[in-house]
């Protein structure tokens, strides 16, 4: 700098100072401080020169000797470096890409039958499909499949509203369902539904009064209730109109075992009855694929122990 | 004398305008402060929003992030710029009425801008969120602003311009680019709060984040380095480091901050090219941005002996070493590789905190505690309390980052993680959520220890000023008493 400042002796400031102490020293530049950004900009020209970098006109720089070979359609493409040539050729030649690949081929040719007796195919299936399950599953049944009481039917227990084959599953998979069950609240009246409900107790062996049940029996196989349309005289339920089994124990809309006192259950039972059901199971078919589909069906049979 | 004389700058400069900015700042930081626990609270404890609209993550999130960013943030530089350009350049601010709509523009645009977003009126552009009739009132309030303060120095009774006027002026010039090309919208009608932007697809997104990083860039970089390089020497007591070196890296600084906007979105739909240019220039920024800390820790040391009893100092010092923290971080994960496993994690929020709680809120305290007593002519109430504001900041500061990068990189990888035999993906999405919880948790603690600070500092700061006015009225009775005598 300036003669002037050199002549300040020990301490160079640049001679100026502000608000009574305020002043500056003139230290040069640390050298590894300047030497450091140097650096920084040859890394950055080095990075431009094998990128994709600086705008030139309506077109870029593409980056010296960086390109990307990928194959579409079975024919091979070669390009600069982009990120989403990137992508397709790790999804075509990454190790795990291509472990997952061979295995999916192998599993879209074999049938189910051949899937579910083959013990690698089958851990494969469970490694890929909890993932899918996970992503498009668990939102309503959760992520363990346990699904949600009164909501989202368990897909772990014994029930298959359904149909519990894995062609009742791909199609359930596939189409999705509608679950309906009328609502009686106002066909029938209040001691009708009472009756109804301990009839309904009494079909998995609950201790109730037996006038009682026998009046539900006449109003749930009668032309009153007419229950026995979907859920069978026998109450064992018919897969077709996804009526539940009432003698298996098995709940998953009227919270029954959640109750302690037979009142708790039969007001649990009643609350159906009166309100009635409805629920959706979305159809997947365009939104997974046929073998996205096809690894589903065989995880969620798995699950619930099938059929 | 020492009275008459602090009459004296009293009465030469107007520091009305910066006690009302400075209390405004301690009552925003409390409240964005809060806030902000608040909603780390709720992402560890969902049921804490109890399905009220208004206080879900959602709405919380950008009430926390204005509050403490333009409330907080922005009073305490209004404040601070206001008294480092009266003392340096020996001048009254300019315009006393303009200084005042300043004020009350800014602070309008604030608390309507935070209850706005309560209520869903949102532009949905982060950190720009405010709609349009609040983006008109903030471009008025930033350009008197802006006059007040160009006035203010070319009045000014020295020759040369102070070095934290350079930060501060360049911030109040970007801060204006940025605010007007971000927030271009069309209303749907002219009595309707919603409003769309001019640009759409990635142009907008593009334009968003150019103005979201030069925001981090200018407002809270560039702004606060100017808080720096007056606060750290006049507490030092002594001069700064090395003139050059403020020069270049100011310059290199506010050349290369424009650039790099795009590295938040990169592995987007964005061009490869743009990509490429702010990874480059981001890594560039590295020491023009270490050129600040460097300048500040070497003015702070031959006066490291005051670290042991002045703990305006510990503020000021640690502020600096986590600007350099994270200015080596930000770097680091602009690159596109380290990105690709940082993006959309928590790692990101940690980053911002370790900037805006290590830099932003560190130096201001400091600041405030530096400058509140002598706006008031008197000592700070307790130097014990500031202590215990600095510990109670730092542990939480540290709590807050690390769970964030376990969080964060923790996701990250298991977001990537493979099967090793079949090569499929390793966890479902909701699980790589679930392993949150417990950084949350620690996140939010972290949260807590930092409010707690600043709400000592709020007791504090209040009990200072009150001792003021007790002082000042005893002051005035004794020479009523004088008088009386004479």
């Amino acid at each position: 700098m300036s003669e002037a400042n050199k002549q300040q002796g020990a301490v160079q400031t640049t001679g100026h100072s502000w608000d009574g102490d305020l002043q500056e020293f003139n230290n040069p530049l640390p050298t590894w401080w300047l030497w450091g950004f140097y650096l920084t900009v040859v890394f950055a020209v080095i990075y431009w020169v094998i990128y994709p970098a600086w705008p030139v006109g309506e077109t870029y720089t593409r980056g010296v000797a960086n390109t990307i070979t990928y194959t579409v359609d079975g024919e091979e493409r070669t390009t600069h470096w982009n990120t989403r040539a990137l992508l397709m050729k790790e999804m075509q030649s990454g190790k795990s890409a291509q472990k997952m690949q061979a295995y999916m081929e192998q599993v879209a040719a074999a049938s189910y039958e051949d899937i579910l007796a083959d013990e690698e195919m089958l851990a494969f299936t469970r490694a890929v499909a909890k993932g899918m399950f996970g992503d498009n599953c668990a939102a309503c049944h959760g992520s363990g499949g346990a699904g949600v009481m009164g909501l989202f039917p368990n897909l772990v227990d014994d029930a298959w509203l359904w149909g519990g084959t894995v062609e009742q599953i791909e199609q359930t998979l596939t189409e999705g369902r509608h679950g309906f069950m009328p609502a009686f609240g106002r066909s029938l009246d209040d001691g009708q539904i009472n009756a109804v409900a301990h009839y309904v107790l009494s079909l998995s062996d609950h201790e109730v009064d037996d006038d009682m049940a026998q009046r539900g029996m006449q109003i749930f196989n009668g032309r009153e209730g007419g229950c026995f349309y979907c859920h069978t005289s026998e109450g064992t339920g018919l897969e077709s109109q996804g009526a539940a089994n009432l003698t298996d124990s098995i709940w998953t809309v009227a919270d029954v075992p959640g109750q302690d006192s037979l009142d708790g259950k039969l007001n649990e039972v009643k609350r159906v009855v009166e309100n009635g059901i409805e629920r959706v199971m979305p159809a997947w078919e365009g939104r997974l694929s046929d073998n996205e589909i096809k690894l589903l069906t065989v995880y969620v049979h798995e699950l619930g122990g099938g059929q | 004398m020492a009275q008459s004389a602090a009459v004296g700058t009293q009465q030469q400069y107007n520091y009305a305008i910066i006690k009302k900015f400075s209390i405004m700042a301690l009552v925003w930081g409390v409240l964005g402060m809060a806030a902000g626990l608040y909603a780390a609270l709720e992402l560890a404890y969902p049921f804490l929003n109890f399905n009220i609209p208004e206080i879900t993550f959602g709405r919380l999130r950008p009430v926390h992030t204005t509050l403490v960013i333009f409330g907080f943030g922005g009073s305490a530089l209004f404040a601070t710029s206001y008294y480092v350009v009266q003392r340096t350049c020996q001048a009254r601010l300019y315009g006393e009425g303009l200084a005042n709509f300043t004020f009350w523009g800014w602070q309008l645009s604030v608390g309507l801008g935070a209850l706005s977003y309560m209520f869903g009126i949102t532009q949905s552009r982060e950190y720009a969120e405010f709609e349009w009739p609040i983006d008109i009132l903030i471009t008025l309030t930033w350009v008197a602003y802006f006059w007040v303060y160009v006035q203010t120095l070319r009045a000014r009774s020295q020759p040369h311009i102070y070095v934290a006027n350079w930060f501060y002026i360049s911030f109040i010039l970007a801060t204006a680019i940025l605010h007007i090309f971000n927030n271009l919208a069309i209303p749907v009608n002219l009595f309707s709060l919603k409003s769309y932007s001019l640009f759409s697809g990635v142009q907008d997104a593009m334009t968003q984040w150019w103005y979201g990083h030069n925001a981090v860039g200018f407002f809270l970089t560039a702004a606060f380095l100017g808080m720096m390089y007056y606060f750290v020497p006049k507490q030092a007591g002594r001069p700064v480091y090395s003139y050059r070196l403020s020069i270049i890296h100011f310059w290199a600084l506010a050349f290369l901050y424009m650039w790099v906007g795009a590295h938040h979105l990169h592995w987007t739909a964005l061009p490869d090219w743009t990509s490429t240019l702010a990874a480059t220039f981001s890594v560039m920024l590295l020491l023009p941005s270490w050129g600040g800390m460097i300048n500040g820790i070497m003015t702070l040391s031959g006066a490291w002996h005051k670290l042991r009893t002045d703990p305006i100092m510990l503020f000021m010092i640690t502020a600096l070493s986590f600007y350099g923290m994270s200015t080596f971080e930000g770097p680091l994960m602009s690159l596109k590789s380290v990105n690709a496993l940082s993006h959309y994690t928590d790692w990101t929020i940690g980053h911002v905190h370790s900037g805006a709680l290590g830099w932003v809120a560190l130096i201001s305290f400091g600041s405030l505690y530096h400058m509140v007593p002598r706006l008031y002519d008197t000592k700070l109430w307790s130097l014990r309390l500031v202590y215990a504001h600095f510990f109670l900041a730092t542990i939480g500061i540290v709590l807050y980052i690390t769970a964030m990068w376990v969080a964060g990189i923790g996701q990250g990888l298991l977001l990537r993680a493979f099967d090793d035999q079949f090569g499929t993906l390793a966890y479902t999405f909701i699980e790589t959520v679930t392993f949150l919880h417990k950084p949350y948790v620690v996140r939010a603690l972290g949260g807590a220890f930092f409010v707690s600070g600043i709400v000592l500092m709020a007791i504090n700061i209040a009990m200072t000023i009150r001792q003021a006015k007790v002082e000042q009225a005893a002051i005035e009775a004794k020479i009523a008493s004088k008088m009386a005598r004479a």
